[in-house]
């Protein structure tokens, strides 16, 4: 059984033992780990004397504004010492890991966005506005090849989420979207989204299943800002085929939801 | 500053401080248009749709 599992920054931080155990002894399943960290990305620029630069897109998005300065720090913490730190975590525990980017081999090829349309408030108006689109992409394309090399040799390939542009530029890519389309591309069983809630949560509840045909209307309608993204890409990824689980990363045996069923299921 | 809109080429009445990149609706058609500015000149072109895809 392949399951996908990504775990975010935040959650990852607090839980990174745990959620390394729970990997580890479910022996007889292989495993993909892809991490987030943007939390740790923003620490480590502060510590740098640099500011995060967050901006607003058109429909109200916030997001990381990636420049090329912002672009160093973030292969350097979330390819490097965050990266490593997990690889590190599965040796203590006894599993061998092999830490990794999409730039590797390369295994993920990403489209630069060129431009972004924000909404920002220079002198007295706020205006929509085209500015470059710095060191941010969508992934076109996953090269399965080097993940099944690693998995065929028992190792648990950990990725951070860090593409190749197609002139070979590094990019900055979106955790959930690089577990969605490993996901994807390798034909998972499941792909297993590990956040600090308990699931897809509608007035405090959690929803236990959403079908993938509904996913998109759903969260559009149903959903906050952050959620609404992991479930309108379970829901393009459920269609392939692979089950996606929503939950939560901060308990003590996280993969347990599988065989549990708890969390929120696209299927 | 009046300018054409170049999809239904109505006149477009521009605020005196637009800036470089900034993207004008047309009031007539109700295309997205996006203000091409270099030194005086201004030129107006269609906005390119942009997926809202973001990083980390």
């Amino acid at each position: 059984m392949l399951v996908v599992v990504k775990a975010g920054g935040r959650t990852l931080m607090n839980n990174m033992e745990n959620i390394v155990k729970s990997i580890v002894k479910r022996k007889d399943w292989k495993v993909i780990f892809v991490h987030g960290g943007g939390d740790l990305v923003d620490e480590w620029e502060r510590r740098m004397g640099m500011e995060p630069q967050f901006k607003i897109s058109a429909s109200g998005v916030k997001f990381r504004y990636t420049d090329e300065k912002e672009l160093e720090v973030f292969v350097a913490v979330l390819g490097g010492l965050l990266n490593k730190k997990i690889v590190s975590e599965f040796y203590k525990q006894g599993r061998n890991a092999f830490g990794m980017t999409g730039a590797d081999g390369p295994s993920v090829i990403a489209e630069r966005k060129r431009r972004v349309i924000v909404k920002e408030k220079v002198g007295e108006r706020e205006r929509k506005r085209a500015i470059p689109g710095g060191y941010t992409g969508k992934i076109v394309e996953v090269r399965k090849e080097p993940f099944e090399a690693l998995l065929n040799s028992d190792m648990v390939p950990v990725v951070a989420p860090i593409a190749l542009g197609k002139e070979g530029e590094l990019l900055n890519v979106n955790g959930d979207q690089m577990a969605a389309e490993i996901a994807k591309a390798l034909k998972a069983d499941y792909l297993l989204l590990l956040t600090d809630v308990p699931g897809v949560l509608v007035d405090r509840e959690v929803v236990k299943e959403i079908r993938a045909q509904e996913a998109e209307e759903f969260a559009k309608s149903k959903i906050g800002p952050g959620m609404n993204i992991k479930v309108i890409m379970a829901g393009r990824v459920a269609m392939e085929g692979t089950k996606v689980v929503i939950a939560d990363g901060t308990k003590d045996d996280p993969l347990s939801v599988i065989e549990s069923r708890e969390g929120t299921w696209i299927v | 500053m009046k300018v054409k809109c170049p999809v239904c080429g109505a006149e477009i009445e521009l605020p005196e401080d637009v800036m470089d990149g900034e993207i004008i609706e047309c009031e007539s058609c109700g295309a997205q248009l996006e203000v091409k500015k270099s030194g005086d000149k201004i030129e107006l072109k269609v906005a390119e749709e942009a997926a809202e895809d973001w990083g980390e």
